[in-house]
C-alpha cells in the first residue's frame, strides 16, 4: 500500500515535471517568435527588410502551432539573427551609400 | 594637435556634404559621363537599349524579332483601353495634357501641391478614380498596356524630368540614396550591379547600364510573357539580392524612379520594348 502510493505520487510528480518542461518550452517559443517579430518590424521601418525573414517567421509560427517548440525556437532565432544583420546593414548604409557614387 | 584634428574633421565632413549636396544636374553629368567613358563606342541614345547596347550577339537575336515584336497584341489592347470611354463618358485623354499623347518623357513629375512624385501609372489610376472607375493593380495587366501605348506616342521625345523645389529635391535625394544603398541578404545596391559591374555577367545575364533604364518601359519580358512596369522590374531586382520588394507605387519606388529617370534626362523614349 505504502509502495503503491509512493509510486503514484512519483508518477504524479513526473507528469507535473513534463508539463512544466513543456509549458516552459512553449512560452520560450512564443517569446522567441515575439522577439523575432519585433526585430523584423524594425527592419521594415528601417527600409531594409530581407525577403528571407518572412518565410522563416511563417515556418516558426507553423512549428509553434504544431507544438514543435524546439524547431520554432531555432527558426525564430535564425530570423532574429538575420533581422539584426539587416539592421546593421541599414545603419551602415546611412552613410556608406555615399561611397558607391560614380566618380 | 587638437586644432589640426578639428580642422581635419571639418574638412572631411565638408567633403561629405559636398558629395551629398551635388545638384541633380551635377549628378546627371557625372552619371552619364561614367557610362560614356566606360563605353566610348556606344552612342548616348543607344544606352536606352539596355544590354543590347553592350552585347552584340544578344542584340542580333533581339533585332531579328523586331519585325514582329512579342508585345504587339498587348500594345494594341493598350490603345483600345486608352481610347475606351469610362462609364461617365470621359476618357484618359481628358486627364492629361495634350490628350495624353507624347507626354511620357515628362514622367515622373513632382507635384508641388501634394509634395509627392507622380508616376505615369499613378496618374493613370488617379484619372480612373477621378472618373468613378476602380484603380487597376500596378505592376502588370491593363495598367502596363495603357502605359505602353502612352509611351509609344512619345517615341523619340527626350526625357525631361524636373526638380522644381526643395521638397522635390528631398524626394530626389531619397531616390538617390535608395539606388546607392546596399540591401538584401546579398548586400548589393542597384549601383553595385548596374554601375560598378555594368557589362559583366551575373549568372548568364549581362548587366545593363542604369543610364537608359527608364526610357523603354513598360517592358515585355519573355520571362513574364507580358508587360511589366518599371516597378515590377525594381521588385525583381530587389528579390535577386534577397531584399523584400516593395509594393508598386510605394513612395520609395516612386522616388527611386524619379532619381533614375532624372539620370536619363536627354535620352529619347523608345518604349515599349522587349527583353529576355
Ligand atoms: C545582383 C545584381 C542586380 C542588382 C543588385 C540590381 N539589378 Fe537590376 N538587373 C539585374 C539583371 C541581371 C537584369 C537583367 C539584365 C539587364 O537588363 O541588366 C536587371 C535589369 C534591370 C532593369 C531592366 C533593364 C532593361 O533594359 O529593361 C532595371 C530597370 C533594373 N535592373 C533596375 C535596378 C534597380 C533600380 C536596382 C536596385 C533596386 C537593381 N536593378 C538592382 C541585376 C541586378
Amino acid at each position: 500500500m505504502k509502495i503503491k502510493s509512493l509510486l503514484l505520487s512519483f508518477l504524479i510528480f513526473l507528469s507535473c515535471l513534463t508539463t512544466t518542461v513543456q509549458a516552459a518550452t512553449q512560452s520560450q517559443a512564443k517569446e522567441a517568435i515575439l522577439t523575432a517579430h519585433n526585430l523584423w518590424d524594425k527592419t521594415k521601418t528601417a527600409g531594409h527588410e530581407w525577403n528571407t525573414i518572412k518565410p522563416l517567421m511563417a515556418q516558426a509560427t507553423q512549428a509553434l502551432q504544431e507544438n514543435d517548440y524546439i524547431t520554432a525556437i531555432a527558426l525564430a532565432k535564425k530570423a532574429s539573427t538575420q533581422s539584426k544583420l539587416a539592421l546593421v546593414q541599414a545603419e551602415r548604409e546611412k552613410t556608406n551609400w555615399l561611397n558607391n557614387l560614380p566618380k | 594637435m587638437k586644432n589640426l584634428l578639428n580642422i581635419l574633421v571639418i574638412f572631411t565632413s565638408l567633403g561629405c556634404i559636398n558629395i551629398a549636396n551635388a545638384t541633380p544636374e551635377q549628378d546627371k553629368e557625372t552619371f552619364q559621363r561614367f557610362y560614356m567613358e566606360r563605353f566610348p563606342d556606344v552612342s548616348k541614345e543607344d544606352f536606352g537599349n539596355g544590354v543590347y547596347a553592350l552585347d552584340q550577339d544578344a542584340r542580333d537575336q533581339w533585332e531579328s524579332m523586331s519585325d514582329f515584336p512579342p508585345y504587339e497584341d498587348d500594345l494594341e489592347a493598350g490603345e483600345e483601353l486608352f481610347n475606351n470611354p469610362f462609364k461617365n463618358g470621359k476618357n484618359y485623354a481628358n486627364c492629361f495634357k495634350n490628350g495624353g499623347e507624347n507626354i511620357r518623357q515628362n514622367y515622373p513629375k513632382f507635384d508641388t501641391e501634394r509634395n509627392s512624385v507622380i508616376t505615369l501609372e499613378l496618374a493613370i489610376n488617379e484619372c480612373r478614380m477621378k472618373n468613378g472607375e476602380s484603380a487597376l493593380p500596378y505592376q502588370k495587366g491593363d495598367i502596363a498596356k495603357i502605359s505602353a501605348y502612352m509611351a509609344s506616342t512619345s517615341e523619340g521625345s527626350l526625357i525631361e524630368i524636373k526638380v522644381p523645389n526643395d521638397n522635390a529635391l528631398i524626394a530626389y535625394e531619397e531616390g538617390k540614396q535608395y539606388f546607392y544603398s546596399k540591401r538584401g541578404q546579398l548586400n548589393f545596391s542597384c549601383a553595385n550591379c548596374h554601375i560598378q559591374n555594368v557589362g559583366r555577367k551575373a549568372r548568364s545575364e549581362t548587366l545593363s547600364p542604369a543610364l537608359g533604364h527608364p526610357t523603354h518601359f513598360p517592358v515585355y519580358r519573355m520571362a513574364w510573357q507580358n508587360f511589366g512596369t518599371l516597378h515590377r522590374r525594381f521588385a525583381s531586382c530587389n528579390k535577386q539580392v534577397r531584399a523584400q520588394p516593395l509594393a508598386g507605387q510605394s513612395e520609395d519606388y516612386r522616388n527611386l524612379e524619379y532619381f533614375l529617370t532624372y539620370m536619363s534626362n536627354g535620352l529619347p523614349i523608345n518604349g515599349p520594348a522587349s527583353r529576355k
